[in-house]
């Protein structure tokens, strides 16, 4: 595609925006978004995953650009409570306390969240950029995807989510993944329309729904959570100035542009979502920065590159979303989910059935992005009062609504039962750590490993050769073999010695990068 | 070294869990039909990617049940645990109320009652026992009852109404 063609259609997808309704869902779900994501137990992916349910109605293009200003607005919002209470808003937020709450101590909260405004903005305008600049080039490389690669990339995704959204125990990211897998499987396959671990329930021909799935292990998982660990936080109400200034923003310039990247890339990566890409990226900045000492005691650059880090991984997550139907966050998963409900069938054929879809895509991100930079920087002291709601007020409000929603879709309460039972089993498995994103990743991802492997395997009357000798699946299983093995503790040290006999290795040193 | 035990002892159970799940995936896999007489070939049966899951998933519960033994002397882990006395805790208090109300709220209340005073009640007995009975703080009986009850009326008043007719959402 021509570059002229899509500054043609990024145009048409910004005037597609202008219009009085579209500019009112823009301002309700950003509020909204903030305001969830402020709200410490209410994530971003359920935010998303409520929304889906009660916009059912709505046009697609609007229920998407709601959806969008929800998911851009929770995971910005989450930085309030991470710089006014300590306790980070959405999981994306944590490495944003580690500087933000220390410069409100010292009296600077305003100044903080004006950072974490301009920085969030910059983050996401970094990783739009490399959404409108990638997006079409994977487009056109997954039309050269077969059975075999599309059956690596599932196994890529769920391996690489289990291994870093679980890094210090890959094992349990990797039962997670198969769990996720195993609940894809319940339901009728589409190669021989069989119908697997139904036990004689026809509501479970369908499969599981994501949706009601998504809600329970988010949203339900998440008030029990809340309602154990119920806490008094102190709010640090804020004073001084909010608007940064731009000498700080400009002398920190290349940590934006590194943590933009870095959020971006990880954003990309299947499943692996802002939590991620705001560590990375703090830890990249601390790693360059000749401030070093001041990271963890209240460190403009730290606050910087945690929230543009987090914010950058949107518009990555997006990419994978757009290009080949695989999400790059929880929350994108949601997202799949909404487009299917709408009729948008997101994957390679998008960019040729409906090509102007991304730079609406594009458009919808922009637009977000300045809602949230005019809502932080002028509604700053308002937004505070959000936070003094107590919650066991908030909780019973949130759980309706989790049994509102998957009843919104289907009609049936089977759906609502599935959301207690993922409610349930998704707190439990939380206590015991098991990370929630490679449940979902394979729940999205079960039915792409299965129809592929087996259809692929059709294709050659039962060789299996080409899973492995055809370039894009030779370096996707390389990668899924080496990210299982290196989970091995006598691999890996057989890996650092390897690398340490030939100079190319030093046993590490241990930082505080990130806490445990 | 509490929480660290706690996990050393979880992850046997739950290990032995998968490996048992597992099992059983994989046996139920490979006893669903191989389909010959459609002509189904050995290796697109409907059976071959959960039978790869279950064995995956038996092996990977052997392995955590398999970590949590040799990780140290499981019978001093299992003593620091105080079972008892964490059943006994707040906290425990506090999410087995919740998952009760929210359990009888959705099993027992919708779908029995009108939606807006199923929500109204779930609403009250959330507040009311939240803030009088297991709350840090103390609140007379009176007022904790009155706000209780105007605030769960007005929620499930607000919420049929917004749901109902702002979003045409059909309630259960």
């Amino acid at each position: 595609m021509l570059f002229s063609e899509g500054l043609v259609m990024l145009g048409d997808g910004i005037s597609h925006l202008m219009t009085l309704s579209n500019l009112f869902t823009i301002a309700w779900a950003t509020l909204l978004g903030i305001i969830i994501g402020m709200l410490p137990g209410l994530t971003a992916t359920m935010g998303v995953a409520l929304l889906v349910t009660l916009t059912y109605n709505m046009p697609g293009d609007q229920a998407i650009l709601s959806l969008i200003c929800m998911y851009v607005g929770a995971i910005y919002g989450g930085s309030r409570s991470a710089i006014l209470l300590n306790i980070p808003g959405t999981p994306a937020s944590a490495a944003t306390s580690l500087d933000g709450h220390p410069l409100a101590k010292k009296g600077l909260a305003g100044y903080a969240m004006g950072l974490a405004t301009t920085s969030s903005a910059i983050g996401t305008v970094v990783g739009i950029f490399c959404l409108a600049l990638l997006a079409p080039m994977l487009s056109e490389l997954a039309f050269d995807f077969g059975s075999y690669e599309f059956f690596w990339l599932a196994a890529f995704g769920v391996v690489i989510c289990g291994k870093l959204t679980s890094p210090t125990d890959a094992l349990k990211g990797y039962i997670s993944g198969i769990l996720g897998l195993l609940v894809a499987m319940i339901g009728m396959e589409s190669l021989q329309a069989y119908q697997r671990f139904t036990f004689d329930m026809p509501e479970l021909s369908g499969g599981v729904g994501i949706i009601p799935a998504m809600v329970g292990a988010f949203g339900f998982a998440e008030i029990l959570t809340v309602m154990r660990n119920r806490k008094d936080s102190q709010v640090i109400t804020s004073k001084d100035r909010v608007i940064p200034r731009f000498i700080d923003i400009w002398r920190y310039r290349r940590t934006i542009f590194r943590s933009g990247i870095i959020g971006t890339l990880v954003g990309i990566i299947p499943g692996v979502g802002e939590d991620i890409g705001s560590w990375a990226s703090y830890a990249a900045a601390r790693r360059a920065s000749k401030e070093k000492e001041k990271f963890g005691d209240g460190s403009y650059e730290g606050l910087t590159a945690a929230e543009t880090g987090n914010s950058a991984v949107i518009p990555g997550a997006m990419i994978p979303v757009l290009t080949l139907a695989i999400p790059g966050s929880t929350s994108a998963a949601v997202l799949i989910a909404a487009m299917f409900i709408h009729d948008i069938q997101p994957g390679p054929t998008l960019m040729i059935q409906n090509p102007s879809f991304l730079y609406q895509v594009i458009a919808m991100l922009l637009f977000t992005t300045i809602a949230i930079t005019a809502y932080g920087l002028s509604m700053s002291k308002l937004l505070i009062k959000v936070l003094s709601i107590p919650r066991e007020k908030l909780m019973p409000i949130v759980y309706i609504l989790c049994v509102v929603g998957p009843f919104a879709i289907t009609q049936r309460m089977f759906d609502v039962y599935v959301m207690i039972f993922f409610g349930i089993a998704g707190f439990i498995l939380r206590e015991l750590k098991f990370p929630m994103a490679p449940i979902v990743l394979g729940i999205i991802l079960g039915t792409l490993l299965d129809t592929n492997l087996r259809r692929g395997l059709m294709l050659t009357g039962g060789d299996p050769a080409p899973f492995f000798t055809r370039p894009i699946s030779m370096v996707l299983c390389a990668v899924t073999f080496l990210a299982i093995l290196l989970s091995i503790p006598l691999f890996r040290k057989m890996v650092a010695s390897l690398f340490a006999s030939i100079g190319l290795y030093r046993a590490p040193v241990k930082t505080a990068d990130k806490p445990s | 070294m509490k929480n660290n035990s706690r996990l050393i002892v979880s992850d046997l159970f739950i290990g032995a869990v998968f490996l048992v799940l597992g099992l059983i995936v994989f046996y139920s896999a490979w006893n669903m039909p191989r389909l010959e007489s459609r002509g189904v070939p050995g290796y697109a049966i409907p059976g071959l990617v959960p039978m790869i899951l279950g064995a995956g998933l038996a092996l990977c519960g052997f392995l955590l049940s398999l970590r949590s033994i040799r990780s140290g002397d499981l019978s001093a882990h299992f003593r620091s645990l105080e079972i008892p006395a964490l059943f006994r805790s707040n906290e425990m208090r506090r999410l087995l109320t919740m998952l009760a109300l929210a359990l009888f709220y959705t099993l027992g209340l919708v779908g029995r009652l009108p939606f807006w005073i199923a929500t109204a009640l779930f609403t009250f007995a959330v507040i009311f026992i939240f803030e009088y009975f297991i709350s840090d703080k103390q609140h007379g009986l009176a007022r904790c009852v009155t706000l209780a009850a105007i605030e769960g009326v007005l929620v499930g008043i607000a919420i049929t109404w917004i749901f109902q007719d702002g979003f045409l959402v059909r309630l259960p």
